[in-house]
């Protein structure tokens, strides 16, 4: 199979390429590492087994990298959609050098100084995002917080913390604002992290359209903090920097009040994907232990939103 | 209190785990033989485990339909924290002392 994919890679490519390395990657697409013409080149391509639903497919997902490149955020360069790679969908994108791994980011000595750089730099990548004209990327769905409801009514197990999340979530909405392009997965673990910061943003495949604060509120959620609770943002540093920094560029006048509203939804959204993921698992999607063990760490972020729920109501 | 997975289904994600990735990777004649005997008595905690009454959620299941019809009353959200927290003591034991 890697034989086949590098040569239908020289076919699109053309010149001499090396052979494709498998990453370790996320569960629903391949990421391969190739070399070629002295380029450094990432093939991103469809996995094995079900697709996540209300994920992009991998040519709407190259459009809005496209998109986002176009626009000047800081992102891999788009390549190549190759609609057959070896009998699946693929694309090749620019491979960006840097970390990665969550838990090294918050934790490295040498990224000291990127985390002092990181709340300015994720406002501004994120306000180009959510500047990124709609008309660009016809294609992308509207979000609905409802869609949550009907995710968690599909796993059919009884969770009633998240039921007072929901609850709480409908009672206490903010005035809604227009929707904009969203990156819909914006946190640490899916942004390329470099000694002077913020290098790259990766995995497009949950853009959308939806409330700005929404997207801006994610990197917020407890779980994506690897371990470094008490830095709100994503273990990397405080959220007041990048509330001001996005505020200024986007004139949006975000209040802490909505962050912490969304920041719940993100809670109570991680939550319901713990058991989905287990879902995936116990319906024979996708077996795996790690998949299976979600299920149950998904009382962690249940205790999160127990929490916020405290603190909104105090 | 019912929880997903069960404990028998954990079992059974780790059977498979061994049996299908790891026990083919082992050539080392002892350890293969090690692994066989350990997953043989991980067989007898899945079958244990079967035989066990199927636990009843009814009471959860209530106080999720109660919730999601809009009847919170004061005091329920202690209630299901304590719950949440009897469930992590199982489930990640580590997360509730380190949390603040």
């Amino acid at each position: 199979m890697i034989a086949e994919m590098r040569e239908a890679l020289q076919a699109v490519i053309g010149g001499d390429v090396s052979e494709p390395v498998l990453l370790a990657g996320g569960a629903s697409k391949e990421a391969w590492a190739v070399d070629a013409g002295g380029e450094k080149l990432l093939v991103r391509r469809a996995a094995v087994g079900v697709i996540h639903r209300h994920t992009l497919s991998l040519a709407d997902e190259f459009a809005v990298l496209e998109a986002a490149y176009a626009a000047g955020v800081k992102a891999p360069k788009p390549l190549q959609y190759i609609p057959n790679l070896a009998g699946r969908e693929a694309f090749v994108m620019e491979r960006l050098e840097g970390e990665t791994i969550g838990r090294r980011i918050v934790q490295k000595d040498e990224l000291a100084a990127a985390r002092d750089a990181l709340p300015v730099q994720m406002a501004e990548e994120l306000a180009k995002i959510h500047a990124i004209p709609a008309s660009r990327v016809a294609f992308l769905p509207n979000a609905q917080l409802e869609r949550m409801v009907e995710e968690l009514d599909e796993v059919g197990e009884p969770h009633p913390a998240i039921e007072l999340g929901l609850w709480w979530l409908r009672e206490n909405r903010p005035p809604e604002r227009d929707p904009v392009v969203v990156h819909g997965d914006y946190r640490i673990g899916n942004l390329v992290i470099g000694e002077q910061g913020l290098v790259g943003v990766l995995d497009w495949e949950f853009a959308h359209l939806d409330d700005p604060v929404r997207d801006l509120a994610f990197a917020l959620v407890r779980a994506w903090r690897f371990g470094v609770p008490e830095k709100r943002l994503g273990g990397v540093g405080p959220v007041e920097p990048y509330l001001e920094r996005y505020n200024e560029l986007t004139g949006f006048e975000v209040q802490p009040s909505e962050l912490d509203y969304w920041e719940l939804a993100g809670n109570v959204g991680w939550a319901i994907g713990c058991l989905t993921q287990m879902m995936r698992h116990l319906r024979g999607q996708d077996r795996s232990v790690e998949l299976a063990t979600l299920g149950r760490l998904g009382a962690e972020v249940e205790y999160e939103i127990c929490h916020l729920l405290e603190r909104a109501s105090a | 209190m019912s929880e997903r997975p069960t404990a028998q289904e954990l079992v059974e994600a780790i059977q498979e785990f061994l049996g299908g990735e790891i026990l083919p990777t082992l050539s080392d004649h002892r350890l293969r033989f090690r692994m066989l005997v350990a997953m043989n008595a991980l067989g007898i905690v899945y079958r244990e485990l079967a035989a066990l009454p199927v636990v009843d959620d009814e009471e959860e299941r209530e106080l999720a339909r109660r919730i999601r019809a809009g009847d919170v009353q004061p005091g329920m959200l202690r209630h299901v924290k304590a719950d949440v927290e009897a469930r992590l003591r199982v489930a990640s034991p580590g997360f509730l002392e380190k949390y603040s």
